[in-house]
C-alpha cells in the first residue's frame, strides 16, 4: 500500500446554483476557455495533430470549440500495440497505485471543474446544472472505482471453502486491452467512467471519444495522465464510427466497453463474437444502449409532484439521455388532468442556449440530431394530436443552431414508430390505460428495458409495479434521470444492454478475470 | 455591522418568565372541547411510533386522490401493513379490510377522520365560506391573514387562476372586514392605521417558473401578476404579505418583492409584507438586506416583518444532504431559537422602518419579544403577534386576552388543495423537538422559559 486507505466514498457534491456566488463561479470558467481545443491522435508520447473532425458549439455552429485528428486505422493498431505493451507492467503495479493515480486524476478535476463544466457547455450544449453534474459524475466514477478496486483486488481475494492439505485462492487479474468508446451525451463522466473501471483494475486503455466531443476527450486523458497514469496506458484516438469499428476488431482488444445507441452496439456484440485470426481470449463487451423509457402515473398519483417531475425526465437537456421519458402510460382517471397541466408545463418551457441559466431544453447535438426528431414529430403530427409544441412553437426558436421545440403527443396508434422507436430527443407521448396492469403489459411488450417510472401513492400498486418491472432502474416517485454513483448503479436490460451497472460494486468485474490457484500443501502425508 | 448579543441580557430574564407564566395562566381551558381532546390524543400517538406516523401522513396525503371507499380503505390497510407494531385498534382496521362491506365503512371512517383534521386548519373552502369563522376571530381580538391553498403551479393558466383567486379574496375580505366592529388593537400601531384585511400570497403560485439556477426567470413572469394584486390591495386599502418558501426560491422571492415596492406607484401603499426564516443561518444576512432596503426605499407604509421559524425545515435538510451540501438551516432547534431572538431585537429596534410580525407558538420567544417591546418603550399594539389557525388557537386567545395584537393565519381552499398544507401542520405539530410537543407532554413551565443555549458561538 501507499499510504493510508481513502476515506469512504462520497458523490462529489454538484454546485449550489440557487445561490449567485455559485452562477458567477461557472460563469469566469466560460470566460476563460481559449477555444479551440486541438485534440491530436496521442498515443504514449507521440501527439499527432489534426484538423479533419471539428466539434462546434450546437447553438452557434459558426464556433468551432475543438479540432481533431482523426486516427486512421494505422493509428487504431498502433495504439492498441502500445496499450499492449503497457499492460504486463500496470497490470503489475500494485493496486494500490493504480487507485492513487485515479484519486489524483480527480483531484486534478476538482481543481478545474468550473472551466471543464463550461466545455461541456460549448462542445455539447450542456445547460450549466446538467454539465457540472457532468464533471461531478466524472470525478465520482474516479473515486468509486479506484476504491472499488483496493476493495476486488488489494486484499486475499473472496473466500473458498478450505480443507486439510490444500490452500485454495481466488484473485481477480486484468483482461488486457481495453477499447473505450464513449458517447457525447455525458462527455465527460462516461468516457471517464468506462475508462477509470479498466484502469483501476490494471487494463490499459485506448479511449475513442465521440467525435461530436473530442475536447470532452482530451481532458480525460489529460487528467488520468495527470494523475500519473502511464502514458502508454491510455491513448486517445479520436475518430469517427469507422476508428471505433477499427478498434473494436482488433484482435489484441480484450475488453470493449461502449456506451452509444443500439445499432452500434449491436455489431460491436457481433464484432466481439467473431474470434479474429490471432486473438487469444474471447472479446467480452460491456454495453449500454438505448431505451424507450416510459413512466407509469396511476389513478393517486400527485399530479403536483408528477408533472415537473415528468417534464424534467423528458426534456432536461432536450430529451438526450438515455434515461429520459419517452412514453407517459397514464390511468384514464387522471388523463385529461394529465394531459392539461402537461401541455401547460411544456409550453413554459424556455428554448435557448446552453450558457444561458434560465434555458431549460438547449439545442440538439448536431444538425442530423435535430433532423431525426423533426422526422419523428411530423409522424406524430400525422398519427396523433399535439398536444404542446409544434408548429406554433417552431417560429420562436432562434435562428441558428440545432434547437428542436419540445413537443408532447397523444392518441398516437399502438403501432406507431413514436411508440417504438428511440427518438432521443424533446418529444414526449401520452397514454391512456385502463390501470397500472395494461400499463405493465406495455412496458413488457417492449424489447428495451432502461429506466422506468412510476408514480403512485398505494405501496401495493408500487410493489406490484416492481415484481413485474423488468428494467434496469425503475424509479418510484421522482425523476427518471439523474442516477448517482454508488446510489443508483446504471444500466439496462433486454437489448438496452449487457445488463452491466456503471457506478455499482459489481461493475469492475466485468473488467477483470478470475484465477483460481489451488495448491496442494501435503508432503509425504504431512501437512505442511 | 455589529450583532446584539445572542440572547436577551440576564436583567431582562425575569421579566420574560413574568410574562411567560401570566401568558400560560391566560391558555384557555379544554373542559368542554373533547373534540380537540381527541385530536391531540391522536397526535399524541402518532408522535409516539414513527411507522404509524409515516402511515397516517401518507394515508392523509392521498385521501382527496383516491376514487372511493374502497379505494380509500385499500390505501389506508396497504399503508398499515408497513406499521411493524400492531396496536388492536389496527388489527382491527386491518381486518375490516377483508371485505368490502367493511372496506366500505372504514373507507368512510377514514375520510371522516381526515375531513375533521382537516377542518382543524382550514377555514373554510373559499373565503366566503370562512367569513363567518373570521367574524368570530375578530370579535375575539383576533385579526387574520387569509391563505388561499391550491395545488401546485405548474402552467400559466393555472398562475392566473391564482391570482385571479387572490383578487377575489381581496375583494370579499375588504368588503367582509369592512363591516365588522371596530377593535382599536388591531387597527392601529404607532405607524398609523394597520389593514382590516390582510391576504398572504405565494409568489410559487403566481409563476409556474421558478428556477433556483435562474431566479429572474421567475420574477419577470410573476411580477405582472404580483403588481395587479398590490395595485388592487393599495385600492382597497388591504394588507398583501408575500409569503417565504423554500431556499430555492428565497432569492427570487426577496427580489421581486422589494423591486415591486419601491415602485413609485406603490409609494403610498399598500401596506405590504415580507418573510424572515429564523432557522436559516443566513437570515441576519437576510435581514440586512430587507433593513437596507427600508432605508433606502421611501414609502407611506413601513413594510411587515414576519419573523418565524421556517416550515421547510425537513425539506432543507433533505435537500442538503442529498447534494452534499452546507445544511442551510440551524439543525439544533437551540440554536435557532437563539437565532429568532436575536432577530427579534434587531426587528423591534428597526422600527419604525418596519412593522414587526412575530409568528410563534414558543411560549419562550413570544414572551421575549413581549419583554423586550416592553423594554424598548413600545405599547402593546406596536408589535403583532402572529398564530396558525388550529396550531396556535390557544396562544392567540391567550395574547388577545393579554391586551395584545395577535393575527392568525388562516389557511382557505378545498380539501384537495389544502392536504399538502395539512401534512406539513401535521408533521410539525409531531415532530419531536416541535415546542407545541413539549408543551403538551408536560415539560415545565420554568424550563420551557429557560432562555435558548446556542450550541455554537456567536
Amino acid at each position: 500500500m501507499t499510504g493510508p486507505a481513502p476515506a469512504p466514498f462520497r458523490n462529489e457534491p454538484v454546485l449550489e446554483l440557487r445561490r449567485a456566488t455559485e452562477r458567477a463561479k461557472l460563469a469566469v470558467g466560460l470566460g476563460e476557455l481559449r477555444l479551440p481545443l486541438h485534440v491530436p491522435v496521442w498515443i504514449g508520447a507521440e501527439r499527432r495533430p489534426g484538423d479533419e473532425i471539428a466539434s462546434t458549439d450546437p447553438g452557434r455552429p459558426e464556433r468551432v470549440v475543438a479540432l481533431a485528428a482523426m486516427a486512421t486505422p494505422e493509428e487504431a493498431a498502433a495504439a492498441v500495440a502500445a496499450a499492449r505493451g503497457a499492460f504486463p507492467r500496470w497490470a503489475a503495479t500494485p493496486v494500490a497505485e493504480r487507485a492513487a493515480a485515479l484519486l489524483r486524476a480527480a483531484a486534478w478535476m476538482r481543481a478545474r471543474r468550473a472551466s471543464l463544466a463550461a466545455l461541456a457547455v460549448r462542445e455539447c450544449a450542456k445547460p450549466w446544472p446538467e454539465a457540472d453534474a457532468d464533471v461531478c459524475e466524472a470525478i465520482d466514477f474516479l473515486e468509486f472505482y479506484a476504491r472499488g478496486a483496493l476493495e476486488l483486488q488489494g486484499g486475499d481475494g473472496p473466500p473458498l471453502l478450505q480443507v486439510p492439505g490444500e490452500r485454495n485462492a481466488l484473485r481477480y487479474a486484468p483482461r488486457g486491452v481495453c477499447a473505450v468508446i464513449a458517447p457525447w451525451n455525458f462527455p465527460l463522466a462516461i468516457p471517464t467512467g468506462m475508462t477509470a473501471a479498466a484502469l483501476a483494475t490494471g487494463n490499459t486503455v485506448v479511449l475513442k471519444p465521440a467525435e461530436q466531443a473530442p475536447g470532452c476527450g482530451l481532458r480525460v486523458v489529460e487528467a488520468l495522465r495527470a494523475g500519473g497514469v502511464p502514458a502508454d496506458a491510455i491513448a486517445l484516438l479520436p475518430g469517427e464510427g469507422d476508428t471505433g469499428a477499427a478498434l473494436a476488431a482488433h484482435p489484441d482488444v480484450a475488453t470493449i466497453a461502449f456506451t452509444g445507441s443500439g445499432p452500434v452496439g449491436l455489431q460491436l456484440l457481433r464484432t466481439a463474437a467473431a474470434v479474429r485470426p490471432g486473438a487469444r481470449q474471447l472479446t467480452r463487451v460491456v454495453a449500454e444502449m438505448g431505451g424507450k423509457n416510459c413512466v407509469i402515473v396511476d389513478s393517486d398519483a400527485d399530479l403536483d409532484e408528477a408533472i415537473p417531475a415528468i417534464v424534467e425526465s423528458a426534456f432536461a437537456y432536450g430529451g438526450q439521455k438515455c434515461s429520459a421519458v419517452a412514453r407517459v402510460l397514464v390511468h384514464a382517471a387522471q388523463h385529461d388532468a394529465l394531459v392539461e397541466r402537461l401541455a401547460g408545463a411544456v409550453a413554459g418551457l424556455q428554448v435557448g442556449p446552453a450558457d444561458d441559466f434560465a434555458t431549460d431544453v438547449p439545442p440538439l447535438i448536431e444538425r442530423a440530431a435535430q433532423q431525426r426528431v423533426q422526422r419523428y414529430a411530423a409522424l406524430a403530427a400525422e398519427g396523433g394530436e399535439i398536444v404542446s409544441g409544434g408548429a406554433a412553437r417552431r417560429g420562436a426558436l432562434p435562428a441558428e443552431g440545432w434547437y428542436v421545440a419540445p413537443l408532447v403527443v397523444s392518441g398516437l396508434p399502438p403501432d406507431s414508430p413514436v411508440l417504438r422507436e428511440e427518438i432521443f430527443g424533446p418529444l414526449l407521448t401520452i397514454e391512456a390505460v385502463g390501470d397500472v396492469d395494461e400499463a405493465c403489459d406495455r412496458v413488457d411488450a417492449l424489447p428495451v428495458a432502461l429506466t422506468g417510472g412510476l408514480f403512485s401513492r398505494n405501496p401495493r400498486t408500487v410493489q406490484r409495479v416492481i415484481d413485474r418491472s423488468p428494467v434496469g432502474n425503475l424509479y418510484v416517485n421522482r425523476s427518471t434521470t439523474g442516477a448517482m454513483v454508488g446510489r443508483q448503479p446504471f444500466g439496462g436490460n433486454r437489448l438496452s444492454g449487457t445488463g452491466t451497472k456503471a457506478g455499482g460494486d459489481d461493475y469492475l468485474l466485468h473488467f477483470v478475470e478470475p484465477r483460481v490457484v489451488t495448491e496442494n500443501t501435503v508432503r509425504h502425508g504431512l501437512v505442511v | 455591522m455589529t450583532d446584539p448579543p445572542v440572547g436577551a441580557p440576564a436583567t431582562l430574564e425575569p421579566e420574560i418568565r413574568r410574562v411567560g407564566r401570566e401568558l400560560a395562566a391566560a391558555f384557555p381551558s379544554h373542559r368542554g372541547r373533547p373534540l380537540k381532546a381527541v385530536d391531540d390524543r391522536a397526535m399524541d400517538l402518532a408522535a409516539q411510533d414513527e411507522e404509524l406516523r409515516a402511515a397516517l401522513f401518507r394515508f392523509v396525503d392521498v385521501v382527496p386522490a383516491c376514487r372511493s371507499l374502497d379505494d380509500l380503505a385499500a390505501h389506508l390497510t396497504g399503508f398499515l401493513e408497513q406499521v411493524g407494531s400492531r396496536a388492536p385498534s389496527l388489527r382491527a382496521a386491518m381486518k375490516m379490510g377483508h371485505t368490502k362491506a367493511g372496506r366500505a365503512a372504514l373507507g368512510a371512517a377514514g375520510a371522516a377522520g381526515v375531513r375533521h383534521m382537516a377542518h382543524r386548519f382550514i377555514v373554510g373552502e373559499d373565503p366566503s365560506a370562512a367569513l363567518a369563522a373570521l367574524r368570530k376571530l375578530w370579535r375575539d381580538g383576533i385579526g387574520a391573514s387569509v391563505d388561499l391553498l391550491g395545488e401546485a403551479t405548474v402552467t400559466a393558466a393555472e398562475a392566473d387562476r391564482y391570482a385571479t383567486r387572490c383578487g377575489e379574496a381581496l375583494d370579499t375580505l375588504a368588503a367582509a372586514f369592512a363591516g365588522f366592529d371596530a377593535q382599536p388593537l388591531l387597527e392601529h400601531d404607532a405607524a398609523g392605521p394597520v389593514p382590516r384585511a390582510n391576504l398572504s400570497v405565494k409568489v410559487s403560485a403566481l409563476t409556474p417558473l421558478l428556477r433556483p439556477e435562474a431566479p429572474e426567470r421567475g420574477q419577470r413572469d410573476a411580477a405582472p401578476r404580483l403588481r395587479e394584486l398590490l395595485r388592487q390591495a393599495q385600492t382597497l386599502g388591504a394588507h398583501l404579505h408575500i409569503d417565504m418558501e423554500s431556499l430555492d426560491s428565497r432569492e427570487a422571492v426577496l427580489e421581486l418583492v422589494l423591486a415591486l415596492l419601491a415602485e413609485p406607484e406603490f409609494a403610498d401603499g399598500p401596506s405590504a409584507g415580507v418573510v424572515l426564516q429564523a432557522y436559516l443561518r443566513d437570515s441576519p444576512q437576510t435581514l440586512d438586506t430587507v433593513l437596507g432596503w427600508a432605508r433606502r426605499t421611501q414609502r407611506a407604509q413601513p413594510l411587515t416583518v414576519r419573523l418565524v421559524k421556517g416550515a421547510y425545515w425537513d425539506h432543507e435538510v433533505v435537500e442538503a444532504r442529498q447534494h452534499g451540501w452546507a445544511v442551510p438551516v440551524f439543525e439544533h432547534k437551540a440554536d435557532c431559537d437563539a437565532n429568532f431572538e436575536a432577530l427579534t431585537v434587531r426587528l423591534l429596534e428597526a422600527r419604525p422602518l418596519v412593522r414587526v410580525a412575530i409568528a410563534s407558538h414558543n411560549l419562550r420567544s413570544v414572551a421575549h419579544a413581549i419583554a423586550r417591546n416592553t423594554a424598548l418603550g413600545g405599547g402593546p399594539r406596536d408589535v403583532e403577534f402572529q398564530v396558525l389557525r388550529g396550531l396556535g388557537d390557544d396562544l392567540g386567545h391567550a395574547l388577545a386576552a393579554s391586551g395584545l395584537r395577535v393575527r392568525a393565519y388562516c389557511p382557505v381552499g378545498d380539501l384537495v388543495a389544502g392536504m399538502a398544507y395539512l401534512v406539513r401542520r401535521l408533521l410539525e405539530n409531531t415532530a419531536n423537538d416541535s415546542f407545541l410537543a413539549d408543551q403538551a407532554h408536560g415539560v415545565p413551565l420554568e424550563q420551557l422559559l429557560t432562555a435558548p443555549q446556542s450550541s455554537e458561538p456567536a
